[in-house]
């Protein structure tokens, strides 16, 4: 692991205001909204209530943003031609891939820090455990989205490919049970859906795995089935992350 | 007409190769699909370069240049053929900092100040020069703090210049360093380059100008069709060019035939044609010129001195010319 790369690499994000903006303020923005501005926000689900629920959803949302459009910085770099240079020094594919990682997951920390203190003055409550769980797992889950930006960015080459990341990720962000409550069939596709696992183990803590739909229905799920979301995801992008960077190297 | 021409390389089949020291190139090509259709960028490429060689490799676009450069550094591999780069593999010369390389435009980071850059680099080396060090030697000490995206052209190329001392290489590679320069910026960058970087140092720099090459190195490649057509000093080259360039118009049925009779005289460097256009370069540019006028019915005579550039407008010319016969042939 190398400081000095991560340090640089965090002091071009911090010079990108626009970007900062999107990642952190528009989930922030989105929990007021739909969690803490809502009377049902109020109402107790497993250790905590509603509005811990969507907290959780939004940071999940916000988190996962923010390490795609690291991926997505990427890309950018792979246009310029940044690859090459790189190519010609002693860094290997697992440290470029590593150094991008642990930058995707420290600018993660960004909109969750911020919507879990927006959170805490706007009556999301819980046990105190279950907020720094809930954050810890969702930490580590859009980590693996790094991986999902990154493969944009390095098969698409342009700057439009960080546009369409972000924007498949409001699509997987609905089909992936995050904005609205799914039941039924759609419930059923969702669970094959690359956001479902990570945003069903990050409100586990808070759920057991409880769920409530749209018509009140009670339902529970076993915990190995985000897990083996998570780990299927997570082993379909690594594969192709490490393809991709290989192939980068080369000029054709 | 490949590797022979030149001192150091001639010894190479005589005896025992120096395979830990300098660039070596046995049999290299490298094809790839573009297209749907083979490209052969490289078509066999024999080299050897000794340590301390300032080396220019010309040629026109789409010469094979680029690619042989890139397979020289490791950043892409050799179809068939084998390199080996002070001993070793190129990937692991590059990663040992013996080589490296001013790439092409591109490969910056806009949003980095230069110096950021140069620290950037200089983390994933072992050990590296100092950061101040090579921003000066770049000439680049008053502009460091700037953003890339704020730098010039030649700064930029200068920045790369910066990043390519860091590891203190033993080869510097220099791909078109100075393409897109004005004359001024260009002079510039080859004077910071001079300074430091020839001392005791092995350069090989691929360019399109042929100044660039004169005045900067001892050895000149010539690369044409993906293969090396002319390989020797400068003064070789030049040599090459002795004679004066006599070209005439002839009927266009007679095009064949005249070439064939033109190339059968004595002391000729060569024939190329261009549609009715028929031009020789030779030593004896008065039987060049009675033959056109007497015996082949040339009109429209013209005698020039050759130049360097002529010699490489022949050269590679004539390489050009034989690889689209042989691609008609195969169709």
């Amino acid at each position: 692991m190398n400081p000095t790369l991560i340090g640089l690499e965090l002091k071009r994000y911090c010079r990108d205001y626009v970007g900062l903006f999107f990642i952190a303020v528009l989930p922030a923005f989105m929990y007021v909204v739909f969690g803490a501005a809502q009377t049902f926000g109020k109402e107790e689900i497993g250790r905590g209530n509603v509005a811990l629920y969507v907290m959780i959803s939004m940071a999940v949302y916000g988190a996962v943003t923010a390490t795609v459009s690291v991926g997505g910085s990427a890309a950018v770099e792979r246009m310029q031609g940044w690859g090459r240079q790189l190519g010609l020094t002693p860094l290997r594919d697992g440290g470029y891939v590593a150094t991008k990682a642990v930058l995707a997951v420290v600018i993660a920390c960004i909109p969750i820090a911020l919507i879990y203190v927006i959170g805490v003055a706007s009556g999301a409550q819980g046990d105190l455990w279950v907020w720094f769980a809930t954050a810890g797992i969702t930490l580590f889950g859009a980590s693996v989205f790094a991986l999902y930006g990154l493969v944009f960015g390095l098969a698409f080459k342009s700057e439009s490919a960080v546009g369409a990341a972000s924007g498949s990720l409001v699509v997987f962000a609905f089909l992936g049970n995050i904005f609205i409550p799914l039941s039924g069939v759609m419930l059923t596709i969702a669970k094959f859906t690359p956001l479902y696992g990570i945003v069903s183990l990050a409100r586990y803590p808070l759920t057991e795995g409880y769920s409530v739909d749209m018509q009140g229905n009670l339902s529970h799920e076993a915990l190995w089935v985000p897990l083996v979301n998570v780990g299927v995801w997570t082993l379909i992008l690594a594969l192709l992350t490490v393809y991709l960077v290989r192939r980068g190297r080369d000029r054709q | 007409m490949t590797t022979t021409s030149s001192p150091p390389t001639g010894t190479t089949t005589a005896s025992p190769p120096p395979t830990t020291d300098g660039i070596h190139l046995e049999g290299v090509t490298k094809s790839f699909r573009s297209g749907g259709e083979m490209v052969h960028a490289v078509a066999g490429v024999d080299l050897s370069i000794a340590p301390g060689q300032v080396v220019a490799v010309l040629g026109p676009n789409g010469a094979g240049k680029t690619t042989t450069l890139d397979m020289v550094l490791g950043l892409t591999e050799p179809t068939t053929g084998r390199i080996t780069s002070f001993g070793a593999a190129p990937r692991r010369a590059v990663h040992e900092g013996r080589v490296s390389a001013v790439l092409q435009t591109g490969g910056l980071l806009r949003d980095l100040t230069a110096r950021e850059t140069v620290r950037y680099i200089a983390s994933t080396f072992p050990r590296h020069e100092p950061v101040e060090d090579v921003l000066q030697r770049a000439g680049l000490s008053d502009k460091a703090g700037r953003l890339v995206s704020k730098l010039s052209g030649g700064e930029q190329q200068r920045l790369r210049f910066a990043l390519a001392l860091l590891p203190d290489p033993d080869l510097l590679i220099l791909d078109e360093p100075t393409a897109g320069m004005d004359v001024g910026a260009r002079r510039e960058f080859w004077r910071t380059m001079h300074e430091d970087a020839t001392n005791g140092r092995t350069v090989l720099f691929a360019t399109h100008y042929l100044e660039e090459a004169d005045n900067f190195a001892d050895r000149i490649i010539m690369m044409a069709g993906g293969r090396i057509v002319a390989d020797g000093t400068t003064e070789q080259i030049r040599a090459r060019a002795r004679g004066r360039t006599v070209s005439a118009d002839v009927r266009r049925g007679d095009v064949g035939a005249a070439v064939e009779r033109l190339r059968g005289l004595t002391g000729i460097a060569s024939v190329t044609t261009n549609g009715e256009r028929v031009t020789a370069i030779g030593e004896d540019s008065d039987a060049l010129a009675r033959l056109l006028l007497l015996e082949l019915g040339g009109t429209n005579l013209e005698v020039t001195t050759a130049s360097l550039d002529a010699a490489f407008m022949a050269i590679t010319g004539e390489a050009m010319d034989e690889d689209t016969d042989e691609t008609e042939e195969t169709r």
